[in-house]
């Protein structure tokens, strides 16, 4: 914990120049069935920054995530109400193009989720999918993210074997690459560093910290020293509720409600 | 190493080994011992080994009575493969030659495939992707009971129904190998559609989930990410489709016409090597060449079968690409 403190000590808020708000949640509801996930949520993504949303198991996080891009929509007892606004629209409205705003809105998961194909179809599969045709623009996009997340050094020899003989970490930075293939203005990560090992973790955190210079980012982690380290906002999310939203530096040093200054201190969680 | 640690443990145990500690020694302890595994190790493996026993022992007969007509009979197996000629009645030039039969089981197999995989196929996305909830409480009983109606059923239904329209649309008898291919690829249709769909839910959630993120559509994710996934295995499916239209003998025979020269379209009426060996078998006596002919026929079958099998095994291989 001591060493926690000191990291966070020498990031101070006047690191940070405020960019401006790229996503409003406005009084967020989430239902699975009859059970109340989330809890009236409201607060501000901002650009080109990354935020991080933490909270003990079941808190609600992931669940919200996944409404950003509307990733919940595959479930069918799964129930939204409130406003996110992005680019003028509410993500919320049924009828918003789902498949539009995931190829602005992308994702990656806890899980790496390679698709069972060559390395290059898995970056390429989304610009078909968009409808990509041109073979030179393929290549060079595919090259482009794979070199955008330092893998390309390592794959480049074997690109046409499948992409599930990487290692985890491996897996997990293709999945990266995949989701930048199509210039996405958010990226959303939903644990992405709980299935691998602190090696393979680093890399992806620096990759973040990289990330965030083009995209938004927005990270939910059970690792409280992981959204220390590289988060610029911090959310702290109990039992579907937003508790505490603000600066990193802010959040982790001068928590306002007990709760959070309970769970940043391992009280419970 | 290994032979220092064993020392130890040998050691270990002489010095202070409380016997209760120890395994039963003695094969009746351990079979009469009620707190023993051995008891039910020994009942399941008799299970399996009563499966091996009866796989080794049917391959062994057929074996015996197939090989019969090349080594007593002397017939010989090159003209037996090749020959288009089967006229075991014949007084003077009695001929074995069963190339139409392999022929027939063959084409009828194949066509059944061609027209069971298409629909087989899209009822399994459908079941599987589509509309899961119909899937599990209409598709799934429907399926069920298609798989459960016996083939002599087809094959009355195929008779009353496709084979006149075979020949008021087609000419000839109706009996031909389309009508046998029709009838056994509906037949086959359940079989193939519940591995298919069986396979498509294996494909995990993870994958769907990773298309959607990337802006794929409902109808991309199927064709491009979980068809391809599930690949290996709705081959598997087809495969074991076809080895069951090829063991088909009952509804087929009722339908094909039963013809022993091989057919030129079709719409040629045939044979296949089941309808034939149940033809003939009542009118042959055992131990005549025509009944040593029929268990070769029998054994062509068996081991076209293991292929099939072979097949099945070597699609659904686990592979890393």
């Amino acid at each position: 914990m001591i060493q926690l403190e000191t990291k966070v000590a020498n990031f101070t808020k006047k690191d940070i120049t405020e960019k401006p708000v790229q996503i409003h949640v406005d009084k967020v509801n989430i239902y699975y069935g009859t059970n109340h996930a989330v809890k009236d949520i409201s607060m501000p993504i901002h650009e080109k920054s990354i935020t991080a949303l933490i909270g003990p198991s079941g808190c609600g996080k992931s669940t919200f995530i996944r409404t950003i891009n509307r990733m919940n929509d595959l479930i069918p007892s799964a129930r939204c109400e409130g406003t996110i606004e992005y680019k003028g629209a509410n993500i919320l409205n049924p009828k918003i193009d789902v498949v539009q705003l995931r190829k602005a809105i992308g994702m990656v998961f806890q899980q790496p989720n390679p698709f069972p194909k060559s390395i290059r179809e898995n970056i390429q599969l989304p610009l078909k999918f968009a409808g990509v045709r041109n073979k030179k623009e393929l290549q060079e996009i595919t090259e482009d993210c794979l070199k955008y997340v330092g893998l390309w050094d390592e794959v480049k020899d074997r690109l046409d074997r499948s992409a599930t003989g990487l290692s985890g970490g491996q897996q997990q930075r293709l999945c990266i690459a995949r989701a930048l293939a199509l210039k996405p203005q958010v990226i959303l990560l939903d644990e992405p560093t709980s299935a691998l090992d602190p090696v393979s973790s680093s890399k992806i955190e620096e990759l973040l910290l990289q990330l965030k210079e083009d995209y938004t980012v927005v990270i939910v982690t059970h690792n409280m020293q992981q959204a220390a380290r590289i988060a610029d906002y911090t959310a702290f999310f109990y039992q579907g509720e937003l508790v505490e939203f603000g600066f990193t530096s802010d959040l982790f040093n001068h928590p306002e409600k007990k709760s959070t200054a309970d769970y940043i201190s391992g009280r419970f969680g | 190493m290994m032979k220092a640690s064993r020392g130890l443990t040998e050691e270990a145990l002489s010095k202070q080994t409380d016997p209760s500690l120890l395994k039963e020694s003695g094969l009746f302890k351990q079979l009469t011992n009620r707190y023993s595994e051995s008891r039910g190790k020994f009942l399941i493996f008799s299970c399996a080994l009563l499966m091996i026993v009866a796989v080794i022992a049917i391959t062994l007969f057929l074996m015996v009575q197939g090989l019969r007509s090349f080594v007593v009979d002397h017939i010989n197996p090159w003209t037996f493969i090749t020959g288009m000629q089967w006229y075991p009645d014949s007084a003077t030039h009695p001929s074995f030659g069963a190339l139409p039969f392999i022929f027939g089981s063959m084409a009828v197999t194949l066509l059944a495939a061609v027209i069971a995989t298409p629909i087989a196929v899209g009822t399994a996305i459908f079941m599987a992707e589509l509309s899961q909830k119909w899937g599990q409480r209409l598709m799934q009983p429907v399926i069920e009971i298609l798989v459960g109606i016996p083939s002599v059923v087809y094959g009355l239904i195929g008779l009353l129904v496709v084979v006149p329209f075979m020949r008021i649309h087609f000419g000839g008898s109706g009996f031909n190998l389309i009508t046998g291919a029709l009838v056994v690829g509906i037949m086959i249709l359940p079989t193939v559609a519940s591995i298919a769909a069986d396979s498509i839910r294996a494909v995990p959630n993870s994958l769907r989930e990773a298309s959607y993120a990337i802006g794929g559509t409902k109808w991309q994710t199927i064709w491009r990410v979980v068809i391809p996934a599930a690949g290996a295995n709705l081959i598997t499916a087809i495969v074991l489709g076809m080895s069951r239209a090829f063991g088909e003998a009952l509804a087929v025979q009722m339908v094909i016409g039963n013809a022993r020269n091989l057919p030129h379209s079709l719409f040629d009426p045939a044979a296949t090597l089941t309808t034939i060996i149940t033809l003939s078998m009542g009118n042959s006596t055992t131990g005549s060449v025509l009944n040593d002919a029929l268990w070769s026929l029998g054994l062509v079958l068996l081991l076209i079968s293991y292929l099939f099998i072979l097949l099945v095994r070597f699609l659904s291989r686990k592979r890393v690409l």
